[in-house]
């Protein structure tokens, strides 16, 4: 069974490589590309293949006639840890490369910030799966994202199919105040601009709700002691909940083990997606280095839907076991979002007009035009969503996941354009 | 200073010093006790803990740089080789995963990884020196520093490529359960790390006062050449001290698997930044400061985090070095070189 999963990771990974032909029953027709940009190595692994499997399995999967569509595969992760400026390369790269039409990434906010402006400068539409930070898209901090695109302001070349932070960190205060009936939290950050963004929703929605928040503080990306934080902690009378905005690679699986070496692990822990990357026996994973005692009351969100709505094309099971079958594993938390990106530039790229199919620059231009335009609207397998004109997805919806028997399991959903936060 | 107090260390007891690192832990503690109230102790031991992690990486740099004034930036790189080679130790040749509650076994364990660690690193350090410093003794000092960044990155890319690439989990094997005195408690796990910082401080000042060899480092460090005259083996003595140095920096190694409970193969330029710091601070080529300045960013550290700057603590530590050199050029505790003219 393993031999069989390396196997097929290997094979994709190969299909990856050689950028072989895409499936959808064509064989020939007009070359194009599609990026893929996303951490791909070291810690980030459990991130972006599963995520880039998406893609190519919505190539295997989404008819895409009159067009050959191959995959141009780019890695953000420098030694391990995704960079913003290796980032805004590739994209600089994928651009420079006239077959590349769309780009499906990156994964992280901060990559997003130093890609957007290239991807703009270069018309070159991308769609990330899995960026939550709201500034992206809408003003946020008092900054207006038209900063990010000083070549083009009025022209969106980046979309997402994640929902933001401001829900992700909502979503962490409901489960904090509702779900855990916690009162008291201390809430922290890793200094980045995921973590700080999503810590900050959640303490001043923590307030709302009624919540006190002890302390808001933020501790550098590169602490590995936190020791004296967490000795901090226990001077916290009725302190009943921790949040951390953080990932793992910035020490929140550590910060937990250590919180459990000193005795707080009887007080629950949230965090938003940057934790939920993968099972106990995952290596490098939050649940992993976290340790089976600082696992127990540990809960974190995806910024995106678990059950997928019953207008979702391909169906949430069809998908699981499409993937399944070609990978030999079960999907990341990201893989059907790769997955929509991927099928609303196969739309797109169809509803060209045929006389562009000669010039990739034009079609390249199609394609962005297209998908920044409100009113087209994509069946996908996240479910039916269009692209705002900021260039968010009109789905609000956040999935909640609690820590049970070494894995992540999921809990409820909450979608916040039906149900918004009071 | 006069000739016969130009040794690495003085054998006589510097009681100004004692003095003055007595005060300075005393205000310590009662900055503490202002944030942390009855946690002032428990931030106090984390203070110390971290304090001894950098102060037995710092030892390595101070040493080298006194005996070969080479700043050896690999030297935060064989740290984080050491805390990989305990957890190979712990992990794929004892095979334990979890705490150790037996305490013959755990000693048994604990001398075994450590024996391990600073042998294995401690030849490490000697091949590095054997290899990539020495052919470059008498070059300008540019090139054995660039020579420094590159094993650092050797070394970095051996782990990253063989090993992992990402966060390695490590099984404590020392019990968290607190152990009580009466007027405080502290951890055994601290306890442990103090106290074996403690004692590989003084088996190195014993070995640098009380040996042959010690003294011919600390010759050789004085003046290589008159050393050389005087019958000193030169290349045996700098090998010496890299083995020391290197082996300090594997101890320092295990205590990080057995304290954090983690390693990644980067650790070791943020550890090596500071344990360098310290050296600087603590004035560099001198082995008690080295220790001290290891202690002070510690509490600096702690301090930040029980008041609330955690954010600001690098600012914090780097602002302190930066009021030190200006006010007194050769650290703290002074810096041994000085007395060569």
């Amino acid at each position: 069974m393993l031999h069989r999963a390396a196997v097929a990771l290997g094979a994709a990974a190969l299909i990856a490589a050689t950028a072989a032909c895409g499936g959808g029953g064509t064989g020939s027709g007009t070359a194009v590309e599609i990026g893929i940009e996303l951490p791909m190595t070291g810690g980030e692994a459990p991130n972006g293949v599963p995520t880039a499997n998406g893609v190519l399995l919505a190539l295997d999967k989404v008819a895409h006639a009159g067009f050959d569509i191959t995959v141009a595969q780019k890695d953000d992760a420098v030694n391990g840890k995704h960079d913003p400026q290796t980032g805004a390369a590739n994209i600089d790269a994928l651009a420079n490369d006239s077959k590349v039409l769309f780009v499906v990434g990156p994964y992280n906010s901060n990559v997003a910030q130093a890609e957007i402006p290239h991807s703009n400068a270069a018309g070159l539409m991308q769609c990330s799966p899995a960026n939550t930070n709201p500034g992206l898209t809408k003003t946020w901090g008092g900054v207006d994202p038209t900063t990010l695109r000083p070549t083009n302001p009025t022209k969106i070349a980046y979309v997402r199919v994640a929902t933001t932070d401001d829900l992700q960190g909502a979503a962490g205060a409901d489960i904090a105040y509702n779900i855990v009936g916690a009162r008291m939290a201390y809430v922290a950050d890793d200094s980045e601009t995921y973590g700080k963004g999503i810590a900050d929703v959640f303490a001043s929605t923590f307030t709302a709700l009624g919540g006190t928040v002890v302390k808001r503080e933020g501790i550098p990306g590169t602490t590995t002691d936190f020791t004296s934080y967490i000795t901090a902690l226990k001077g916290m009378t009725g302190l009943d909940y921790v949040y951390y905005g953080g990932v793992t690679t910035s020490g929140l699986g550590t910060f937990r083990n250590q919180m459990a070496s000193q005795g707080l692990a009887n007080i629950p822990l949230g965090g938003g997606d940057g934790i939920v990357d993968g099972s106990a026996a995952t290596a490098s994973s939050f649940l992993n280095v976290a340790g089976a005692d600082g696992d127990v009351n540990t809960y974190g969100t995806v910024a995106g839907p678990h059950d997928i709505s019953s207008d979702a094309s391909p169906s949430q099971t069809t998908f699981a076991a499409d993937y399944k079958a070609k990978f030999s594993t079960d999907p990341g938390s990201y893989s059907a979002a790769a997955y929509a990106c991927t099928q609303a530039f196969i739309q797109a790229l169809l509803a060209a007009p045929a006389a562009d199919k000669s010039d990739l620059a034009k079609l390249r231009e199609d394609v962005r035009a297209y998908v920044a335009d409100p009113s087209h609207s994509y069946v996908t397998a996240l479910g039916k969503f269009n692209f705002d004109a900021a260039g968010d997805t009109s789905q609000k919806i956040v999935s909640y996941y609690k820590f049970d028997s070494g894995e992540w399991k999921f809990v409820q959903q909450r979608d916040f354009s039906a149900n918004p936060m009071p | 200073m006069t000739a016969s107090t130009t040794t690495v260390q003085r054998l006589n007891v510097p009681w100004r010093t004692v003095a003055g690192l007595t005060a300075a832990l005393v205000f310590a503690y009662l900055v503490l006790l202002n944030a942390s109230g009855s946690f002032a102790s428990e931030q106090f031991i984390n203070a110390l803990t971290t304090g001894a992690l950098y102060a037995l990486i710092a030892l390595g740099y101070t040493m080298v740089y006194g005996i070969i004034e080479l700043i050896n930036f690999a030297h935060g790189e064989v740290f984080m080789c050491g805390s990989f080679v305990s957890w190979a130790m712990i992990t794929k040749v004892l095979l334990l995963n979890g705490t150790v509650r037996d305490p013959l076994l755990l000693v048994g364990a604990l001398v075994v990884v450590f024996l391990a660690a600073m042998l294995i690193m401690g030849t490490v350090g000697v091949i590095i020196e054997r290899f990539a410093y020495r052919p470059l003794r008498n070059a300008p000092r540019l090139a054995p520093l660039i020579t420094a960044i590159g094993v650092s990155f050797i070394l970095q890319n051996i782990i990253f490529v063989s090993i992992s690439n990402s966060i390695v989990t490590v099984p404590k094997l020392i019990p968290f359960d607190d152990l009580n005195f009466g007027l405080f408690s502290i951890k055994e796990i601290n306890l442990f790390v103090i106290v074996v910082a403690v004692l590989l401080m003084v088996a190195l000042q014993l070995f640098t006062t009380r040996t042959r060899i010690g003294t011919a480092m600390r010759s050789t460090a004085l003046d290589r050449e008159a050393a050389q005259l005087m019958g000193v083996d030169i290349n045996r003595t700098i090998a010496i001290t890299f083995f020391i140095g290197a082996a300090l920096a594997g101890a320092a190694g295990v205590v990080q698997t057995q304290y954090l409970g983690d390693t990644v193969f980067n650790i070791g330029f943020q550890a090596g930044l500071f344990a360098f710091t310290a050296a600087v601070l603590g004035g560099i080529g001198n082995t008690t400061g080295a220790a001290v300045g290891g202690f002070v960013i510690g509490f600096l550290q702690v301090i930040s985090a029980a008041y609330g700057f955690g954010r600001w603590s690098e600012a914090i530590i780097f602002t302190t070095l930066i009021l030190v050199l200006i006010f007194r050029p050769t650290g703290i505790l002074g810096q041994q070189l000085a007395e060569r003219a």
